[in-house]
């Protein structure tokens, strides 16, 4: 039998509830209230501005790979929490949580208990496929009796016989088998599959990613990837090498120390201002570049809603010479043209999202001293300012 | 019809025979693309007694399919209408026809006879001396008040059908008792686009755009009134008041000492956990120490000289296209010729082909010279309620309450500082009274906006660019 709508809202409500479950910490740091010993205590400490909350660091361990340009997660553990609190990152294998594991299961298993995102996607497309081949037949047919409607009695608009489908009546003809599926799973046992399947996927972090969970969070230690070098890589050595993976394969190395003078408008430094800047704001901050666009901004998270902004970065330069002296070709630093910029803003109003210039001043290298580049102190000298795009329809604008 | 589009407040018209055929079109061009739907224009035979039918409209046909007689049937039906339409002639009442004489030394449109409610938004008053050899006994000139029209209002009236107009020249008009001492020849549309294109700034373009807009009944003015006697309203000058002064003033202050007394910050170590006088007792405490980045629209932004914009009389600076050209009025909104109110948009026209999009720093310049707005009202469940509410004056309320909001939460953010537990359960019940606006729709309004007409040979858009605030709205 197929489900009723009451029982489809209470699955959406059980998820949802799940889902705030699983999803509660917006960052990797948990806040622990303390359990005092006396009651009174707590509150008369924060009287004076103290508390006795504790910070529960996970600590999480991550690899600096060059050649990707990116951080590896590889331990599960680490993955699943970096991804459960505050979304960061992706699986590489993976359309964004690192899933390809469960998936595997799953697919051995034939009919597993969860469906993974991508699975459900999967299975969304086949019946929306199913859903135009009806239609399309359906179509066809009512155009044939119209037409030998008229063909015997010239009559031009006869009410039509067939049910035509559209995308809220439609059903998938094939709810038996998702039955069978659900009263056979309890019977495989999904642990044997299980132990099969050694899980070869680790999250990726970007590199303004991993530098806000190192820097600013202090939840993530980084290491070489080279497995020689043991200890891990101190703050000043991520900040320098993240910033010389930009200048090309020769300046990899970390310690490697600006041979050629570090700027301002390296793009892990313009990159880095935007995303810390939203995740200082509360938003959850991913890759936009299947919407044309360089960042997406979710409200909680992708497992909540759909992106509700997309931002587009645009660096300025404050001095237009230090364009012309740059190594790096920036994208955007030039204004679109009317074209491209509607381009935009049609596929992202087509998926129910803001379009967002995001514009980050480049400081004038000429009114500091290089020795600002060393340390995450240039940082305040950057600023973002936000223009919204909309397009303004003025026969809908009359009242 | 055209016409109570334009001014609803007045009470409407029994549409006449041209004018109903030109409002059925232009309701088709709602619709953006395609043609018009030439079924719904009524045809010649009926077009004195019966108001135009919109049929319903069947589903789109994607496939044609060959030799199918019920498609060529539907197909010459709807041709035919098409013909139809078109071949009803286009008649004006005499009685409604306005008169007017292009003058090409003052690039006006001298208006002799004015009729109809579209002279409500449009022409203004002009004191000129009397003509020549009338009151040369005096010895002195006498100035006389006179209605005069753009180049675009005067083009729109024509084009429109709704208005005579002779170019002055040698030849006596002979129309009437008006036109006494009127000598002239009558133009056509032709050449009246010939003749007014050019003239005071106006590109084909912007006429395009004006005339686009008026027929959707929009009131459109000049933002830069091309003679002192055109009427504007007031500039708009940042209000820079004594309590505003004394905020920033005692802002800077606290500022300058909270950095003489406060540690030098370690960029090493931007958030400080863990520590017996650390306050973080929940993630908002812990994002917003994490908010130190410079953001927003308000601080000044310092460009190089060479990418300095132009002000005026500076000669060394790169002119911008980016100008704000036309004041637009909604048609709800009442409108004074003589006393023009804000304007509900402001519009600025450019070339597709020839004009990238703005800079930071076009943007900017004109967001300096635009009024920060309210934010739009709540979208409404039920928008049947909110009818019986009068449109809210904009203006004067809501700065006031937009800059109490911001103290009180500074002021809530300066004692958070000092007592972070003590406003935990505080705030729990302030916050959502302050905030009963959808944080998503004030991000996405902006706080001041400008309109961009794009115009690409005839093809026109329209952007709305906001100066965003999302360092207003934070999410945590």
């Amino acid at each position: 039998m197929p489900s009723t709508p009451r029982q489809g809202a209470t699955k959406a409500i059980g998820r949802k509830n799940e889902n705030s479950r699983i999803y509660a910490y917006p960052l990797p740091l948990v806040l622990e209230p303390p359990e005092p010993p006396i009651r009174w205590i707590p509150n008369a400490l924060g009287l004076f501005g103290f508390s006795s909350f504790r910070v529960l660091n996970p600590y999480c361990k991550g690899i600096f790979d060059p050649d990707t340009k990116s951080v590896w997660i590889t331990n599960s553990g680490d993955s699943l929490i970096l991804w459960r609190r505050g979304f960061f990152g992706k699986g590489n294998l993976s359309r964004s949580e690192p899933s390809w594991h469960a998936r595997q299961v799953n697919q051995r298993a034939i009919a597993g208990g969860v469906s993974t995102a991508e699975e459900i996607t999967a299975k969304r497309r086949a019946e929306r496929k199913q859903f135009k081949l009806d239609r399309a037949a359906a179509l066809a047919a009512a155009a044939q009796e119209a037409e030998a409607a008229f063909a015997a009695g010239g009559s031009v608009s006869p009410t039509p016989t067939i049910n035509i489908p559209s995308a809220a009546t439609w059903k998938p003809s094939t709810p038996l088998v998702a039955g069978e599926a659900d009263s056979k799973s309890p019977v495989i046992n999904p642990d044997v599959e299980t132990n099969d399947v050694e899980d070869i996927e680790h999250l990726q972090l970007t590199l303004p990613e991993a530098f806000f969970l190192i820097w600013a969070l202090r939840c993530l230690g980084l290491s070489q990837s080279d497995p020689t070098a043991q200890q891990e890589m101190s703050l000043s050595d991520i900040w320098l090498s993240f910033q010389n993976i930009h200048l090309g394969p020769s300046f990899k190395s970390a310690a490697q120390l600006l041979s050629p003078p570090a700027r301002f408008d390296n793009p892990f430094l313009i990159n880095y201002v935007v995303y810390h800047h939203y995740r200082s704001l509360g938003w959850v901050v991913k890759g936009g570049a299947k919407f044309c666009v360089d960042y997406l901004l979710y409200r909680r998270g992708p497992v909540f809603h759909h992106a509700e902004f997309a931002l587009v970065v645009c660096p300025v330069y404050e001095d237009p010479t230090d364009k012309k002296s740059s190594p790096f070709e920036l994208q955007n630093t030039e204004p679109f043209s009317w074209s491209w910029l509607s381009t935009i803003n049609r596929v992202n109003s087509q998926v129910q999202k803001t379009l967002i210039l995001t514009y980050v001043t480049i400081p004038a290298s000429a009114k500091y001293s290089p020795q600002i580049l060393l340390t995450p102190s240039c940082l305040p000298e950057y600023s973002v300012r936000e223009v919204t795009l909309r397009r303004f329809v003025p026969a809908r604008m009359r009242d | 019809m055209d016409e109570s589009l334009e001014l609803p407040s007045l009470t409407p018209k029994i549409p006449q025979p041209t004018d109903s055929t030109e409002g059925a079109d232009e309701q088709s061009s709602g619709e953006e693309d395609g043609g018009p739907d030439w079924t719904k224009i009524p045809s010649g035979s009926s077009k004195f007694s019966v108001r135009p039918v919109i049929p319903k409209r069947g589903e789109k046909d994607f496939e044609p399919s060959e030799g199918s007689a019920l498609q060529q049937h539907m197909l010459g039906q709807m041709r035919s209408a098409m013909f139809d339409a078109l071949n009803v002639p286009r008649t004006a009442s005499n009685k409604s026809i306005s008169y007017a004489i292009w003058i090409p030394h003052l690039r006006r449109a001298h208006v002799t006879v004015a009729r109809g409610t579209l002279f409500n938004g449009m022409g203004h008053s002009v004191p000129r001396p009397l003509s020549p050899g009338e009151d040369d006994s005096l010895g002195e000139e006498k100035l006389h008040k006179r209605l005069e029209l753009l180049p675009e209002e005067t083009l729109y009236l024509i084009e429109r059908g709704s208005m005579f107009c002779w170019m002055e020249g040698d030849v006596p008009t002979n129309i009437g008792p008006a036109w006494e001492d009127v000598a002239g020849f009558p133009i056509s549309v032709q050449q009246a686009y010939a003749e007014m294109i050019g003239k005071d700034d106006l590109t084909l373009e912007k006429y395009q755009i004006y005339a686009y807009l008026k027929r959707l009944g929009y009131v459109v003015t000049r933002a830069r009134p091309p003679t002192p006697f055109y009427p504007t309203p007031a500039p708009y000058i940042p209000k820079r008041s004594m309590f505003n002064w004394l905020l920033r003033f005692w802002g800077k202050i606290f500022t300058g000492i909270y950095a003489l007394f406060s540690r030098k910050r370690n960029w090493w170590r931007p958030l400080h956990l863990g520590g017996w006088w650390d306050k973080h007792t929940n993630y908002a405490s812990i994002f917003s120490s994490l908010r130190f980045l410079p953001a927003g629209h308000s601080r000044p932004l310092m460009p190089h000289k060479s990418t300095q914009l132009g002000t005026t009389g500076d000669t060394t600076t790169i002119t911008s296209p980016y100008t704000i050209f036309y004041n637009l009025y909604k048609p709800s909104t009442p409108f004074r010729k003589t006393a023009p109110p804000p304007p509900d948009f402001s519009l600025v026209v450019v070339g597709a082909r020839k004009t990238p999009m703005p800079s930071l720093l076009e943007l900017t310049s004109l967001f300096d010279l635009l009024p920060e707005e309210p934010l739009p009202p709540p979208r409404q469940r039920h928008p049947t309620q909110s009818k019986p509410l009068p449109v809210p004056p904009v203006p004067a309320p809501t700065t006031s309450s937009v800059q109490t909001s911001t103290l009180t939460l500074g002021f809530s953010r300066l004692s958070r500082w000092i007592y972070p537990n003590w406003f935990r359960n505080g705030d729990a019940k302030v916050q959502p009274a302050v905030r009963k606006i959808n944080p998503f729709q004030a991000l996405k309004f902006g706080k001041k906006n400008i309109v961009i007409a794009v115009v690409d040979a005839g093809t026109t858009n329209f952007y709305r660019f906001g100066e965003g605030a999302f360092e207003e709205w934070p999410m945590v």
